[in-house]
């Protein structure tokens, strides 16, 4: 037993976890991830975030034991990454993923589930099973290369269910995919969030990732900049309140609560911080003969965040 | 060993639709069936010609499709990122590299046994004898072909395919040169000790291709063979020494390795 199998409850850690690719002859390299530190609780969605080349997929590969770590550490399900038999707990499904395109759909789930060792007929039950599951079942004798970028993300989707497992990393799932696709791809991954499954996503695309994740990691050339719970991120909205007719004698007392006022054409727009006091603004506003046209809050995004950490990023 | 087999089983798919080998193999079997047209030509005898022309071309064709099958088998499975599924799934990395090899020696197997069944056939035609010769010819060529391609998929995991072409190419031809070069040199009293030890380390060394050659004494049979038998089981069990070598070779550099 080695590892840290004593917290049960941590999926996945990293500690100061460096990768550097280097040429052979060692005269260039890359520091694809720098001291790494991440935690991921079990049943959680985990989105990982970051551009292009911030070291998503390279982090993702030393989780598999596909590449090994330059300095650091890494755990998965508690044992050191790439110990063969936590795989038999974990799914992965690579950024674009490709397969033996001589394979028919069915062939080629019924050769991932050997790779788990998954006897017959339980084999080929369930292979049946997930074919039918991601909306396979017609196409399933066609060999992939007749098959479109939507049918091979499902494909690969449908290889990282075999096993039934504890966790499922996946890189860019929804990448190249239509609007459809997108959705199918998220309700999935929300009815695997309801099975207590713990979801380790990578994404550029934030939208996508939004509505389902319970914590965020922000990746920027191979630093963490952000990790938190989506709310608390996200927190640091504003409302926005619309009023006329308002005398002058309101500014005073909204600046007081944490207010910005301004005027346009006439009317007055207060920017009020999102924790409550927008309440007393529009009392004092009507206490003043205001008349309120509108309130809206406006959340911050994690595209806003997004912006934001990267560009605070590339400004040092 | 579910895993490992499956592995196999999935290079074979692949390799027998593989174009270039099909098509190297298709040339060979023509070749073979045609070969008893160029009867006129013979001046040694129909029997010498028909033999050594089958045998010629059957190992000419195994060569060639277990170098240009190896080499690729890794790499290309690296290349198109197919690794990364099998790697994910509760596969170590010694079964991958033994499910490869397996799968290329099955696949030799198969071309081996084609080619072999319609040489028997070329030869019951037109010697109008059922020729056992030919299947222990056969047996012998498959037993080089597969050393060949553990040299080569040996070579794939730390060098490119390009590369490898021309190293497995070159151990191949040595390794049937050497010991017959080391033969006349030692009979040479006039070379010295400097030049003969590094030629008989190379000759250890080099897997030993020469001694699966055994088409000269069945093509002639008065060179004559004095315990074939034993012969036979040594050659073979040489080869699978020498196999199971360079498969922990093969494994111990590939365990090393990132994709
Ligand atoms: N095999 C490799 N050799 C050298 N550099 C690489 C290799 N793979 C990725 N990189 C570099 O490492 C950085 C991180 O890449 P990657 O992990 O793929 O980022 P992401 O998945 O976040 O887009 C990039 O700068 C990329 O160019
Ligand atoms: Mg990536």
């Amino acid at each position: 037993m080695g590892g840290y199998s004593i917290v049960s409850d941590v999926v996945i850690k990293t500690v100061k976890l460096t990768k550097r690719y280097s040429s052979w002859w060692g005269s260039q390299t890359v520091e694809a991830v720098k001291n790494l530190d991440l935690e991921v609780y079990r049943g959680e969605i985990f989105g990982f975030l970051g551009p292009n080349g911030a070291g998503k997929t390279t982090t993702i590969k030393v989780l598999l034991g596909i590449l090994y770590p330059t300095s650091g550490e890494a755990y998965v399900l508690g044992k050191p990454a790439g110990d063969p038999e936590t795989h038999h707990r974990l799914s992965y499904l690579p950024e674009n993923p490709y397969f033996y395109e001589y394979m028919t759909g069915k062939e080629i789930l019924t050769f991932y589930a050997r790779l788990f060792g998954i006897p017959e007929p339980e084999r080929s039950k369930r292979v049946n099973q997930l074919l039918d599951r991601v909306g396979l079942s017609r196409a399933a004798n066609q060999p992939l290369r007749n098959y479109s970028k939507g049918m091979l993300q499902r494909i690969g989707l449908a290889q990282c269910l075999l096993n039934d497992p504890d966790l499922l990393i996946l890189d860019e799932p929804t990448a190249g995919l239509d609007p459809i696709a997108h959705i199918d791809i998220r309700d999935l991954i929300l009815e695997l969030r309801e099975q207590g499954k713990t979801l380790f996503i990578s994404s550029h695309q934030l939208s996508d990732v939004e509505i389902v994740c319970d914590r965020v990691a922000i990746l920027n050339r191979g630093e963490l900049v952000r990790i938190g719970k989506l709310e608390e991120l996200l927190s640091g909205g504003y409302v926005e309140m619309i009023a006329e007719k308002v005398s002058e004698n309101v500014l005073e007392p909204i600046r007081q609560l944490g207010g910005r006022p301004s005027w346009h054409d006439g009317r007055l727009i207060v920017e009020q911080p999102d924790d409550g006091s927008i309440d007393r603004v529009i009392d004092l506003v009507r206490a003043n003969g205001g008349h309120i046209i509108s309130v809206k809050p406006y959340r911050r995004t994690l595209e806003d965040l997004f912006v934001e950490t990267i560009q605070g990023g590339r400004k040092q | 060993m579910n895993a490992t087999a499956a592995i196999a089983g999935a290079t074979f798919g692949e390799a027998v639709r593989k174009r270039v080998l099909m098509v190297i193999l298709l040339a060979a079997l023509v070749i073979i069936l045609i070969s008893p047209a160029f009867e006129p030509f013979a001046g040694r005898g129909q029997r010498t010609l028909v033999m050594s022309f089958g045998f010629g071309i059957i190992q000419l064709a195994g060569t060639f499709i277990a170098i240009i099958l190896c080499t690729g088998l890794i790499p290309t499975e690296i290349e198109r990122r197919t690794i990364y599924t099998i790697l994910s799934k509760p596969v170590q990395r010694w079964q991958f590299v033994l499910g490869k090899l397996l799968g290329a020696i099955g696949t030799l197997a198969f071309i081996y046994a084609m080619m072999g069944l319609v040489f028997l056939l070329v030869t019951r035609l037109s010697l109008g004898a059922f020729e056992p010769q030919v299947i222990k010819g056969i047996v012998m060529f498959f037993f080089q072909s597969s050393l060949l391609a553990s040299v080569t998929l040996f070579f794939s995991t730390f060098v490119s395919p390009l590369v490898n072409y021309f190293l497995s190419a070159g151990v191949f031809l040595m390794g049937n040169l050497m010991s017959t070069f080391l033969e006349t040199i030692q009979r040479n009293p006039e070379v010295t000790p400097l030049t003969r030890i590094p030629v008989q380390i190379l000759t250890i060394i080099l897997p030993n291709f020469a001694n699966f050659n055994i088409q000269n004494p069945i093509i002639n049979p008065e060179q004559v063979l004095t315990d074939e038998l034993a012969y036979f089981i040594q050659t073979i069990a040489y080869a699978i020494v020498y196999m199971a070598l360079l498969l922990v070779g093969s494994i111990l550099i590939f365990n090393q390795r990132e994709m």
